[in-house]
């Protein structure tokens, strides 16, 4: 071996060790900076991927139209394109008066968040949004829908924020169910396929005996999730050795996710 | 050298990339990684120096990127994805004067099953953390997948990086024997 590649690998082992001596702060800090420098490309690269959805969609209508009526093709190419631009609008519109109406009946005070990026990591559940440390945003608030509970926040750089969904392993919530006295914690599966990941509640009585369709809120234990916040449904129940466990469906579509709220505090 | 600093532009572009592509449905949601391949790339066509000057590069970024801090511990410490690209690189890079004869196909095939390395790896350091040790068939197929993803992503993203390769005047590739 040469003397420069010497030289290289003792250069690249020492780097190497400087950041696995990283203690979890500055890990977060590493993070969190590194979120911030990519921050343009992230929210560029949403509305670039938003462009291209909505090429695609249109495209489809356009194939549909040619199978539907061929001398008619041109015009309704016209009228299909006019009309898928006016259903976006549309959809945009009633997304955001959704949100607004939400955000003033709320107890909670709540800032507005868009999803700018989805983890590309195999063994992670998170998206990042476009709000951060500049917003008032902090690390383990809760993030939610009007129909129910996202997340939390874990990494929050100036303008870009990670949070960690409910369907992540690591996202453990508190939680109680409707119509009984049962009490556990809700966390995600480790390995989800399909677009609708489940979770677990775990630490169920043996005879809770839970039916599918019943509601599981947070139940404000551990003082991250404030209570009564909506997480999902009971899908399935049973009795393992030592305790009960419920599948649940999550109330909030975590794979189609456009908007969220941060929760900063109570009104 | 233009053709590496184009190479540190592709591997920022492809991590970014990345966020934005989604999960193959029909390979178990397998992730798509871009980036492993155009590092094993860099690792066959750089001088060692600057195999190691990617590999740290790449590195950083990924555990940038994926390194989770939840309640207040690290599940992969920052650094590990450094010593993944580090020692795969070094191996794909061992294997250079099989890629300088033209055979690509093993480099591909490898860069496939290194990208499943990765991922089994993040896997296993998980697991060791989070406890009880589980390898279900999803599992298998979320390891194999990107893997599968990454294989068959290799031949073109090689082509394209030759390709550059030539056009930015970088004097190695296959059938130049000048490095043999």
């Amino acid at each position: 071996m040469s003397r420069t590649n010497i030289i290289a690998l003792l250069i690249f082992g020492a780097i190497l060790g400087y950041f696995l001596s990283f203690g979890p702060s500055t890990t977060q800090k590493f993070k969190a900076s590194v979120y911030q420098m990519l921050s343009p490309f992230f929210t560029s690269g949403s509305g670039i991927k938003r462009q291209i959805t909505s090429v695609r969609t249109g495209l489809k209508s356009l194939d549909q139209l040619e199978h539907e009526n061929a001398t008619l093709q041109v015009e309704n190419r016209e009228l299909r394109a006019t009309n898928q631009g006016l259903r976006d609008v549309e959809h945009e519109v009633n997304r955001l008066r959704h949100a607004l109406n939400y955000r003033e009946r709320s107890v909670f005070k709540l800032i507005a968040a868009e999803i700018v990026a989805r983890d590309s990591s195999t063994w992670w559940r998170t998206v990042s949004i476009n709000r951060g440390k500049r917003d008032g945003i902090e690390t383990d608030m809760p993030v939610v829908t009007d129909i129910g509970l996202v997340g939390k926040t874990t990494t929050v750089s100036d303008g870009i924020s990670v949070v960690l969904l409910i369907s992540d392993e690591n996202c453990r919530v508190a939680a109680s169910v409707e119509g009984s006295r049962e009490q556990g914690i809700v966390s995600g599966e480790r390995v989800t396929t399909g677009l609708t990941p489940l979770l677990d509640l775990n630490f169920l009585s043996k005879q809770a005996d839970l039916k599918p369709g019943q509601k599981v809120y947070t139940s404000g234990v551990g003082g991250v999730f404030p209570s009564g916040l909506l997480i999902g449904a009971v899908k399935s129940y049973r009795v393992r050795e030592l305790d009960g466990q419920a599948q649940l469906t999550p109330t909030v579509d975590l794979s189609h996710l456009e908007d969220v709220f941060v929760v900063t505090g109570r009104r | 050298m233009i053709f590496f600093f184009l190479l540190l532009v592709l591997v920022l572009v492809a991590q970014v990339a990345e966020l934005f592509i989604p999960s193959v449905p029909w390979l178990y949601d397998a992730h798509v990684y871009i980036v492993p391949v155009i590092v094993f790339y860099g690792a066959m066509a750089l001088p060692f120096p600057l195999m190691l000057a990617l590999a740290l590069y790449a590195g950083v970024l990924l555990d940038a990127l994926t390194v989770q801090v939840i309640g207040g511990k690290v599940e992969i410490s920052a650094g590990s994805s450094i010593l993944l690209y580090g020692v795969l690189a070094g191996i794909m890079h061992g294997l250079r004067p099989l890629f300088a004869r033209g055979h690509w196909e093993v480099h591909c095939i490898l860069s496939g099953i290194f990208t499943s390395l990765i991922v089994l790896a993040q896997y296993l350091m998980i697991t060791f953390r989070r406890g009880s040790f589980v390898f279900t068939r999803e599992i298998w197929w979320q390891i194999a997948g990107p893997g599968i993803v990454a294989m068959l992503m290799a031949p073109i993203l090689f082509w394209l990086l030759q390709w550059m390769g030539r056009i930015t005047a970088y004097p190695y590739g296959p059938e130049r024997r000048q490095f043999e």
